[in-house]
């Protein structure tokens, strides 16, 4: 086929910096993240080295915070979530009988934002300071105040990337499962795998907006002068209410790929369904919609009202009946069949194990009693260890051992797989089993109780052992790659879906369209859908060359100023060159495609966009009316803003709606010219508008009104700053359009790009309509 | 118990960790009894699933009600048994000696209602109510002794309490349980608690 001679060779640099095969860049992301695997447990290892006696001075206490509060961040939003994804990317197409994921570049995109927001990240090591305060990275001691490093800055603007990287995701995976799956395959007969990526994207499209909106909070406080975050009325309180939205619905992130896969290996290994498989599907919807109900169990001890703290005991103890739910079933599903033993089964086995530890002891620090002495002691690291890295590191190695016969078409040496989970196992007890014991320890301090020594030096000499029995699981699949056992299409004997093809699977994955039409798997040919298959693209250098410019701006605004301009210029001209792109991606001419038969992949894909963008707005929003709620005084309307600017600029604004409107009735009447003519009216409204507020700030800063006056002013200047920023952002993709449109472009046949944009200029819009009144009437 | 703020957390700590124990051992015995049981089986029931086999309408899976009624009585129980605890906690006697502790980057410092303060160390009489108002001067602290079951965060500009009643002559330890700088290490305290006449003698003495 003509679209297969277009995979370069894997030896080919260029594969790898223009791929956007789902198979290439899930194994992009899985080098990556166990890179920086290695990058996070190294810096575990230099504290708990120190921690082996409080005699040892290995880092000074500014090195340590750095190294605890980076070893954080990196394991939880570079490691664990991204090796979720190395795995969501390689396998959910192949489990639902999609060619690829439904944005090919887009994904290729997330990647390379993830990469480069990790390399920004870890630059930070080499400024001043990198991130100091923890991985939730508490105010005010965050503000620049407390921690004037411009490391700090680096690094949230790392951050600032990775969230990019994940909505972009979000957005793909959110519009593949709910698109591109083979007939006949409903949401309840997918694969439990893919089922629970589909619940972590969606959780990740609420929860990732609220940590942009914190960056944005804390960058802006950092960089512009902004008061959110040192002020009493926002405050420590603000950044705890915002970071924790996004804090415990994370930990569920990064544990529901692991229980996904946990749940293929029980399958395969019993050769059985899950036992109570719906009520475990229902169980895990029920946690993905109450894990945005818990974050107050973060926020016991800081005050918040006896009524809110009874709301969140009952919540947070209540979230393990339905992962109790969840881990029965699984081991129910082991007294079901034979069960045959492999790594995978045994990593899975012993993840649940330690997982059990974790949930109970997540019961303790649900009690509010019993927080008061808890929260801040390594009993809380001895818990969120026991569940991120037994339930959810373990979880994924489980199922990296699982799938890496898929990858790579080799199986890997059983016997030291089996050698490096009882290694593992050993090691990682032998690690956080005594921080239980040793619970009195404040986190994050290189000092104790000398009667706590024997507990601490075991976790060193335990995490030495976990931290090398993993060179054990490098070595194997290494040596495999090449030496390995062929595997065959389905050495598991397993039953979904990706085992009905090679290892590894061709460009295009299937030989013809896998159909479950008839109540179980069958293949029908190709007829008319192959012709638009071997037009399929696979390659594009865009993805990088966007992301490359993204990194370099940010690098110019915190690390060397000179990258600044060339920054720029290389992301203005990779967008344009991306959308100039001749690129087809392929989507199945049939499938699954319920609830969203009627909406187009690009429209779904604009819809989920927006409503990651209706959360950080709401976010901004919250935290306005949370300092204002706060505040003792507050400006009354008319007194610090002008009203007549404001709705000068409401009227602008909806006027600029309606000319979109016009432009899209134009384009789909096919009169060309009046098209351009309405997409340039929308852009002298947009101008017109940018220009007003351009006047109202002026006059503002003339009578001293600036980003740091008050709260009033800072919360003004930052939430319409975005906004405007917003607006901006749409002015410039407005510009290409008319460029486009001017060359009649756009007719009856193509209309839809002024459709997207209208979804999205309206959307800008509506927020103005809640701003306007929020800012200038109340 | 040296406090009854220790008595009362730790007493319910001990209902978790019973109860908590007693579950791992239940869970985790059952399934590795399962696994070795149907690692070694020679005929098991039912026939393996194919390659492509969609899932079908499975029976009600009984045994998993059975288990979740379980877990909700345990959950149930524990919710309550923390509600009274709390409502103990939460309800200091109005006669209590009133003690403003204020953190800082990195020490505490101890107000009196007399005003006289102390830095590092505060005197508190046994045997009778103590209330602690907790704020901070600059960062986010979490004030903490574990021994005496107080904790409590400290933010700035903000006032929480906590109350305690101390049993037991002594010194207990005041640490940091919130990462707050370079010092966060070393931002120790202590509460020495001593009989009611000590204590007058060093309040309303010079001292």
């Amino acid at each position: 086929m003509a679209h297969q001679g277009q995979h370069l060779p894997a030896s080919s640099i260029r594969r790898w910096l223009t791929t956007t095969d789902h198979k290439d860049v899930g194994i992009l992301y899985l080098v990556t993240s166990l890179y920086f695997l290695i990058v996070g447990g190294t810096l575990a290892l230099l504290f708990r080295f120190q921690l082996a006696d409080p005699a040892i001075k290995l880092l000074n206490p500014q090195q340590f915070n750095q190294a605890v509060s980076m070893h954080g961040l990196i394991m939880i939003l570079f490691v664990i979530s991204p090796l979720a994804f190395a795995l969501a990317n390689y396998v959910v197409p192949l489990q639902i009988g999609a060619r690829d994921l439904a944005f090919p570049r887009l994904n290729a995109l997330s990647y390379w934002l993830y990469l480069f927001g990790g390399v920004l990240t870890l630059i930070s090591f080499f400024q001043d300071s990198a991130i100091d305060a923890g991985w939730t990275m508490y105010a005010p001691l965050t503000t620049s105040r407390f921690s004037p490093y411009v490391g700090v800055n680096t690094g949230g603007l790392g951050l600032a990337l990775l969230t990019a990287s994940v909505t972009v995701s979000t957005v793909n995976f959110v519009v593949t499962i709910f698109r591109s799956r083979a007939q006949g395959l409903t949401i309840r007969r997918m694969p439990l795998f893919t089922f629970s990526v589909l619940l972590t994207v969606l959780m990740m499209l609420y929860a990732f907006p609220p940590l942009l909106a914190g960056i944005i909070l804390l960058a802006s406080d950092r960089l512009l002068g902004t008061v959110y975050l040192s002020s009493p009325e926002g405050g420590s309180l603000l950044w705890d209410h915002v970071f924790w939205f996004f804090g415990h619905p994370e930990v569920y992130i990064v544990l529901f790929p692991a229980l996904g896969a946990m749940a293929e290996i029980i399958q395969a290994s019993t050769r059985r369904h899950l036992y109570g498989r719906t009520a475990v599907m229902a169980a895990m919807t029920i946690v993905a919609v109450l894990s945005f109900l818990v974050w107050g169990h973060h926020m016991f001890n800081t005050g918040i009202s006896q009524d809110i703290r009874r709301v969140f005991t009952i919540t947070t103890i209540a979230i393990s009946i339905p992962f109790d739910a969840i881990i029965l079933s699984y081991i129910y599903s082991l007294a079901k069949g034979k069960i045959r033993v492999s790594t995978p089964l045994l990593f899975a086995v012993g993840s649940i194990g330690v997982f059990i530890v974790g949930g109970i002891t997540g019961v303790f620090l649900g009690s509010n009693a019993l927080d008061y002495i808890l929260r801040g002691t390594y009993f809380v690291v001895a818990h969120f260890h026991y569940t991120m890295v037994g339930g959810g590191l373990l979880g994924l190695i489980a199922g990296l051992y699982y799938w890496y016969p898929k990858m790579t078409g080799r199986m890997f040496d059983e016997k030291l797989g089996r050698i490096h989970f009882v290694t593992a196992i050993i090691g990682y007890n032998l690690l956080y089993f005594p921080l239980f014991l040793a619970w009195q320890t404040p986190r994050r301090v290189p000092i104790y109780q000398p009667e706590l020594l024997p507990y601490h030096q075991l976790a060193t000499i335990g995490g030495l052992i976990f931290g090398l029995s993993f060179l054990i699981m490098f070595w194997n699949f290494l040596y495999s790659l090449r030496n390995g056992s062929p595997a065959g299409s389905n050495p598991w004997d397993a039953f979904t879906l990706e085992w009905a093809t090679e290892s590894p699977p061709p460009p295009g994955n299937f030989p013809a369209i896998p159909s479950f039409a008839g109540g179980k798997l069958a293949f029908v040919s190709m007829n008319g859908a192959h012709s638009h298959l071997a037009e399929a693209t696979h390659h594009s250098i865009y993805p990088f060359a966007v992301s490359l410019g993204a990194f370099l701006s940010l690098a110019g605004l915190t690390v060397h100023n000179a990258l600044l301009i060339p920054g720029l210029i290389v992301f203005a001209l990779s967008v344009v060159g991306w959308a100039r792109e001749r690129f087809i991606a392929h989507e199945e001419p049939f499938g699954e495609r319920w609830p969203f038969e009627k909406i187009d992949r690009v429209k779904l894909g604009w819809w989920t966009f927006i409503a990651s963008e209706v959360t950080l707005f709401g976010v901004l929003i919250s935290a306005y009316l949370f300092v204002r709620s706060a505040s003792s005084s507050w400006p009354a309307p008319g007194e610090m803003l002008d009203i007549w600017h404001g709705a000068t600029n409401t009227f602008i604004l909806l006027t600029s709606s309606l000319t979109v409107v016009l432009a899209l009735a134009s384009a789909r009447a096919d009169k060309r010219s009046l098209t351009a003519g309405f997409l340039g009216a929308t852009l002298l409204l947009g101008l017109a508008f940018l220009f007003n507020k351009y006047n109202e700030w002026r006059e503002l800063f003339e009578h001293g009104i600036t980003f740091s006056s008050s709260l009033p002013a800072s919360t003004f200047f930052l939430t319409t700053g975005v906004h405007g920023a917003h607006v901006t952002a749409g002015l410039l993709a407005l510009i290409y359009l008319i460029y486009r449109a001017a060359k009649g472009h756009y007719g009856k046949d193509n209309w839809e790009a002024i459709e997207y944009f209208g979804y999205y200029w309206h959307f800008v819009d509506i927020v103005w309509v809640f701003l306007f009144p929020l800012f200038y009437l109340i | 118990m040296v406090s009854t703020t220790a008595e009362a957390v730790y007493s319910l700590f001990d209902t978790f960790l019973t109860l908590g124990t007693i579950v791992f051992f239940v869970v985790l015995g059952y399934m590795l009894y399962h696994l070795i049981k149907h690692v070694r089986a020679k005929e098991v029931k039912g026939r393996d699933v194919e390659l492509g086999e969609l899932p079908t309408s499975e029976g009600f899976p009984y045994r998993l009600l059975i288990s979740i009624a379980l877990s909700a009585t345990i959950v149930t129980t524990l919710i309550f048994s923390t509600f009274s605890t709390l409502a103990y906690l939460e309800t200091p006697p109005a006669d209590a000696l009133e003690i403003r502790v204020t953190a800082f980057q990195w020490g505490w410092e101890f107000t009196y209602p007399n005003g006289k303060t102390v830095l590092g160390e505060a005197r508190v009489p046994i045997d009778r109510p103590i209330k602690f108002y907790v704020t901070s001067r600059d960062v986010f602290h979490k004030f903490g002794v574990l021994s005496l079951g107080i904790g409590i965060d400290a933010v700035p500009g903000k006032i929480n309490t906590y109350w305690t009643v101390i049993r037991v002559p002594g010194t207990y330890e005041v640490r940091c349980f919130e990462l707050c700088g370079t010092g966060h290490g070393v931002m120790t305290g202590r509460i020495v608690a001593v009989t009611e006449q000590e204590f007058k003698a060093w309040y309303e003495g010079g001292g």
